[in-house]
């Protein structure tokens, strides 16, 4: 008889054999799926590989396509350790890249150094905002965080799609394209590498990482967000202010899913479009979960997560599978991980019955 | 001699390291009343789990009417006629008595309403229960659950009935109704085994077992035997008389003037409670779990405000203030659920020792203060005596005397003027109860006043210089232990409820 | 605007109200017996959306909607068994699984979509007739609004009355209520809280994947990705707004339901609000319900809970 007997330690051995086995299970289930397809698994694995890491020009790019990820992973990060289930971080990303947007309306000719850090601010306030209403809805009326926030990535999407579709942001002239004006160069966010235009969002990414690592680890409010995750009411029992601080996690997350928007509105796209970053709040989400829920985790996850977006782009071109593929690999590497994650708590035991 | 309608043969069960039972041996026959005696941990769930199928033991056979049987689910047990009555009940308060009582019986489509509550009634004239069986669970007081409990049980013609802990919840008249009850069962020649650590109780039954860390250290039967010598067996050495220093009482310091707590609809939490308790004075609350003790503690320490009253301490008005604030007046409040309440478990020692001054004592700057802390968690980990591989272990790792002296240890340090104390000891070993009161008493001759709050009435006489009896959310007596004892308080307990029934 | 209130107008409105919301409600009844078994299930607007791509691809491969219908029925089957392996078996957290499952969803239903197209035009088909029911649909008002619709809105609106009165009444009904109440109790009577938890699972899953053929089959000739848009969340809102009981559940569905159709019908007749505030009517009432509604007197106890035995 096979039982499963709680482990009373989890070994780092057990951890890294977990993370092998899904990557490993997840690779073999996406090979089948681009069998199943009718292609070539030589030819889609060696395309990814090619398109994301063949070229320093396609480094640089897998690490532009991993900035905003590393946001909108971070936003996970700081939201899922509370056990706050948000799932906001797609309306947060684009009501940041809206609030931006709007400032930017405001700031007619100033410099870049100026511009730009109002620009960001006003675009985490706009995220920071959004995810604290969730917030505020969780701790005075128990809605779900989970339903609050998905329902508010609908009314932000059809919010943005009015603004652009004919509406008052819409680009003079072309009534068919959803799109703002072009933004003027001194919004733009300066470039770093100019081969792959590789901007400093990357590097604030970076910089976010390690705040977040700071701030949950070694900060009392981390110490608050851990226990929120962990009992609630042992904090209430000590005086915390539960709903307070569900609220203040609940904006440092919405900022940072902001910031994606930032990144990829006036760091990538010169534009305000309500196409271009379509689920890269959802991906930031598997990319946290993947990332362990830690912030250099998650760090890894969105540069791995990154490069295979990017590189999905060269295989679509190469073969002909659709760079679809990328989207589903994620999810069945996400739910592998979450399964072996599980498991790893457990050790398989053979028993004999017991004999007379 | 008739053949033992149950019989265990060298029960052993272990989980990993712990053996819970070793070769544990023992039989009762129909028509008799045999009690299992321990003290928390002995093994007494363990082997009452293994008798109605819920765990398998590792080794040892268990006879059924002299037969060997092999139980490999509770179904099982149930479908042979072995019943259990647990302890903390196992009820759904959404459904009608007579669904919790039938389901898992009645296999046909539709729930046999009309033929089901024939057999109930039948079964309740029998034993002289009254209940409704179409109530639903949830509007039931306490003691009416156990009868449903009861009758989930007695449901099904068992032959063996297990009661384990049966009137923990029960009043002093209801206990009586109950044992009623077994007599009843016995005439029918059900074989009863009862579990409990209640004197009286065992000193009713047939014959006792007593066990100790896992084994049985002794057969009696009771009429041969008396209450000092099951003690003796069950802790196994002499216990001896906790002596009461009678340190003197001095001003008053907390006081509370008609506090009242809102509760979930019409019914406060907390109804009208006045008291005061002075430096150096351990005051006992006594009464059954959940009549008011929590919300008690809790608007004290500032988790929960008062809807009416005042409460101050040593003259200022603490009524509005919240926790952290109350806390730093020098009050310290160990709650009733430690894993739930008191202690995040899965942060580590160290984090746990400085739950609530992570913000103030602990932060240096923006940031803990990590060699503050673990300094912190040496010193007390040493003081207190917890036993854990390192600082950071994490909490819920640890067993549930040494979670227990972890909570202590940081709430020792915050009440420099008063200790509210929750029912520290449930749970626990002789060893760990004996620890925290002898530290309960250090906090007393050091002038601190302390509320106390315990299930164990004779802990509370031990200790206590006046005890206060708590029935559904009143006070409805306050005795001193100088000159009254276990009966008086039972009467007051038990006499407000006869005025409440007429 | 004002045209919206014409009698003719809102005669549409409520007749598609009704046809749509067939789509929420079996995936609202679906999940209100999952969710009184013990299990939350976030994954329904996946589940639904796996429904949808599996009928769109049997309808416009075959052409009958039976086959469609059944073939989207089983796809439920399997996502049910999935995410009951992984709650109920593994006992990972509930939302997290649903959560990571719709995520899983929509990156293989677009994989999936785009291999079947091959990256042409997407293969379209003629939607379902709705079967008007003899003489009850002549009825003034009432008529054409409540008997001219297909088939499965019937099945599904009679299926309220059936599902209230399994949980109520039946010994099974009350057994899988048992599990999500207090499963231990099932435990002491010797019944298998998995069981009932898988069962309740499989239900649920594959009455939302019917809801999502549905969907296909009666309202849209062609798949888009993330064509469930959100109507999967709406059915999980609808049974927190209903108290987790049939009726009041149906209830809120059709509030929905009627809110999706004004949005269309004002769409169609150019009303002067701009139409993505229309869209957004749904949600945003969605979330006013779950502040104003604030008993969760029905909510399992132990909804969420993943059950370990000893």
């Amino acid at each position: 008889m096979i039982k499963l007997e709680r482990r009373t330690s989890i070994g780092w051995f057990a951890q890294l054999s977990a993370y092998v086995i899904a990557i490993g299970l997840g690779l073999l289930v996406s090979a089948l799926l681009i069998i199943a397809s009718g292609a070539s698994v030589a030819e889609g694995f060696g395309a990814l590989y090619e398109g994301a890491f063949g070229s320093s020009e396609a480094i640089l790019q897998s690490l532009v396509a991993a900035t905003p990820l590393i946001f909108t992973g971070l936003a996970t990060v700081i939201a899922f350790r509370a056990q706050i289930w948000s799932i906001g971080q797609e309306g947060q990303m684009f009501a940041g890249a809206m609030a931006g947007y709007w400032a930017s309306l405001y700031l007619g000719g100033a410099p870049s150094f100026i511009a730009i850090p109002l620009i960001i601010l006003a675009a985490m306030v706009g995220g920071g905002t959004l995810s604290a209403f969730s917030g505020w809805l969780k701790s005075r009326f128990e809605v779900n965080e989970i339903i609050s926030t998905v329902m508010m990535n609908y009314v932000i999407v059809f919010f943005l799609s009015y603004l652009l579709a004919g509406g008052p942001w819409t680009e003079a002239g072309t009534t068919s394209y959803n799109q703002t004006p072009i933004l003027a160069e001194n919004f733009q966010l300066p470039v770093m590498a100019s081969a792959a235009k590789l901007h400093i969002g990357f590097l604030l990414a970076l910089i976010a990482t390690v705040l977040c690592y700071l701030i949950i680890e070694k900060t009392p409010l981390g110490f608050e967000l851990r226990a929120l995750g962990y009992n609630p009411t042992a904090l209430r029992f000590k005086g915390t202010n539960v709903g307070r601080t569900v609220l203040v996690v609940m904006f440092i997350s919405g900022a940072l899913a902001a910031l994606a928007g930032v990144s990829e509105i006036f760091g990538v796209n010169y534009r305000l479009r309500g196409d271009v970053m379509v689920g890269l709040g959802y991906t930031g989400i598997i990319v946290g979960m993947i990332g362990g829920l830690s912030p250099f985790g998650a760090l890894i996850a969105a540069l791995l997560f990154g490069a295979l977006t990017n590189g999905s782009l060269y295989m679509s071109v190469l073969s002909d599978i659709p760079p679809a593929l990328v989207p589903a690999m994620q999810g069945i590497l996400l739910l592998f991980f979450l399964c072996t994650s599980v498991l790893v708590r457990f050790r398989i035991r053979i028993k004999r019955p017991a004999h007379d | 001699m008739a053949v033992p309608t149950l019989e265990a043969r060298k029960l052993s069960k272990s989980f990993g390291p712990v053996r819970a039972n070793h070769e544990i041996s023992f039989a009762v026959n129909a028509g008799e009343l045999l009690c299992l005696f321990g003290e928390n941990g002995a093994g007494k769930s363990t082997v009452s789990a293994c008798l109605t199928g819920l765990f398998a033991p590792d080794s040892g056979e268990i006879l059924f009417k002299g037969e060997k049987i092999r139980m490999k689910s509770a179904a099982e047990a149930i479908k042979l006629g072995i019943g259990l009555v647990h302890q903390h009940f196992v009820l759904v308060p959404d459904f009608t008595v007579l669904e919790n009582i039938i389901i898992g019986s009645e296999r046909s489509f539709a729930v046999p309403y009309v033929a089901a509550a024939a057999k109930l009634r039948k079964l309740c004239e029998t034993y002289g229960i009254e209940i409704d069986p179409n109530a639903q669970v949830r509007d039931l007081s306490v003691s009416e659950q156990q009868w449903v409990e009861l009758l989930k049980a007695l449901y099904f013609d068992a032959d063996v009935l297990i009661l384990d802990e049966p009137t923990a919840t029960l009043d002093i008249e209801n206990s009586k109704k109950l044992f009623q009850i077994i007599d009843k069962l016995k005439a029918d020649n059900v074989a009863l085994i009862i579990i409990t650590h209640k004197l009286d109780e065992v000193m009713q039954s047939d014959r006792v077992v007593v066990l100790r860390q896992g084994k049985v250290a002794g057969i009696r039967d009771t009429y041969a035997t008396n209450p000092e010598e099951l003690t003796q067996l069950m802790v196994g050495r002499d216990v001896s008389e906790t002596e009461k220093t009678r340190t003197p009482v001095g001003a008053p310091r907390l006081i509370l003037e008609g506090v009242t707590v809102a509760g979930k609809g019409n019914v406060p939490d907390l109804d009208d409670v006045s008291l005061t308790v002075h430096e150096g004075e351990i005051f006992g609350i006594a009464g059954v779990a959940g009549n008011g003790q929590n919300p008690l503690m809790e608007v004290i320490a500032g988790v929960r405000n008062p809807s009416k009253g005042r409460i101050s301490l040593d003259g200022l008005d603490i009524t509005d203030l919240g926790v952290q604030e109350i806390m730093a007046q020098g009050l310290g409040h160990i709650p009733d659920d430690r894993f739930l309440q008191g202690l995040v478990p899965e942060f580590s020692i160290a984090e746990n020792l400085i739950l609530g001054r992570h913000r103030s004592e602990f932060a240096k700057g923006n940031f803990i203060d990590q060699t503050k802390m673990r300094d912190h968690a040496r010193t007390d980990v040493a003081a207190f005596q917890v036993s854990a591989p390192s600082i950071n272990t994490p909490v819920g790792n640890l067993s549930g005397g040494n979670a227990q002296r972890v909570i202590l240890a940081r709430e020792f340090h915050l009440s420099t003027r008063v200790l509210l104390a929750n029912q520290p000891t449930r749970g626990l070993d002789v060893g760990v109860i004996e620890y925290i009161y002898e530290r309960l008493l250090e906090k007393k001759a050091a002038g601190v006043a302390i509320i106390l709050a315990s299930a164990e009435l004779e802990d509370l006489l031990t200790l206590c210089d006046r005890i206060g009896v708590m029935f559904q959310g009143r006070l409805v007596g306050i005795v001193d232990t100088a000159s009254s004892g276990l009966s008086e308080i039972g009467l007051l307990m038990a006499g407000h409820e006869t005025r409440l029934a007429s | 605007m004002i045209e919206l209130f014409s009698p003719a107008i809102l005669m549409s409105i409520f007749t598609a109200a009704i046809g749509v919301s067939t789509v929420i409600l079996l995936a609202a009844l679906g999940e209100l017996v999952t969710e009184r078994a013990g299990i939350w299930n976030m994954g329904v607007e996946g589940t639904m959306l796996t429904g949808c791509l599996i009928a769109y691809m049997v309808m416009a491969s075959t052409g009958s909607p039976m086959l469609a219908a059944t073939v989207a029925m089983a796809s439920g089957l399997v996502v049910g068994l999935l995410i009951a392996f992984m709650t109920v078996t593994l006992r990972v957290d509930h939302f997290v699984t649903g959560l990571g499952f719709n995520l899983l969803a929509s990156g293989l239903t677009l994989f999936w979509f785009r291999v079947y197209t091959g990256g042409g035009r997407p293969p379209s088909y003629d939607t379902i007739d709705t079967l008007a029911i003899p003489l009850l649909s002549d009825l003034p008002v009432i008529g054409p609004i409540l008997f001219d619709q297909h088939l499965l809105t019937y099945i599904a609106l009679l299926s309220v009355p059936f599902i209230s009165y399994y949980l109520l009444r039946t010994t099974r009904g009350l057994e899988v209520r048992a599990a999500g109440e207090n499963p231990q109790f099932l435990e002491s009577k010797g019944l298998s809280v998995s069981t009932r938890q898988y069962g309740a699972v499989l239900f649920g899953s594959a009455l939302t994947a019917l809801g999502g053929a549905f969907l296909m089959l009666a309202f849209a000739d062609q798949f888009r990705p993330d064509i469930s848009g959100g109507r999967g969340w709406l059915a999980i809102v609808a049974v927190i707004a209903g108290n987790w009981q049939p009726v009041r559940t149906m209830l809120a569905v059709l509030v929905f339901a009627v809110l999706d159709s004004v949005a269309v019908h004002a769409q169609g007749l150019g009303v002067a609000i701009p139409y993505q505030f229309f869209l957004m009517l749904p949600y945003v009432v969605s979330l006013v319900l779950l502040v104003s509604i604030r008993t969760r007197s029905g909510q399992p106890a132990k909804l969420g809970v993943p059950y370990l035995r000893h």
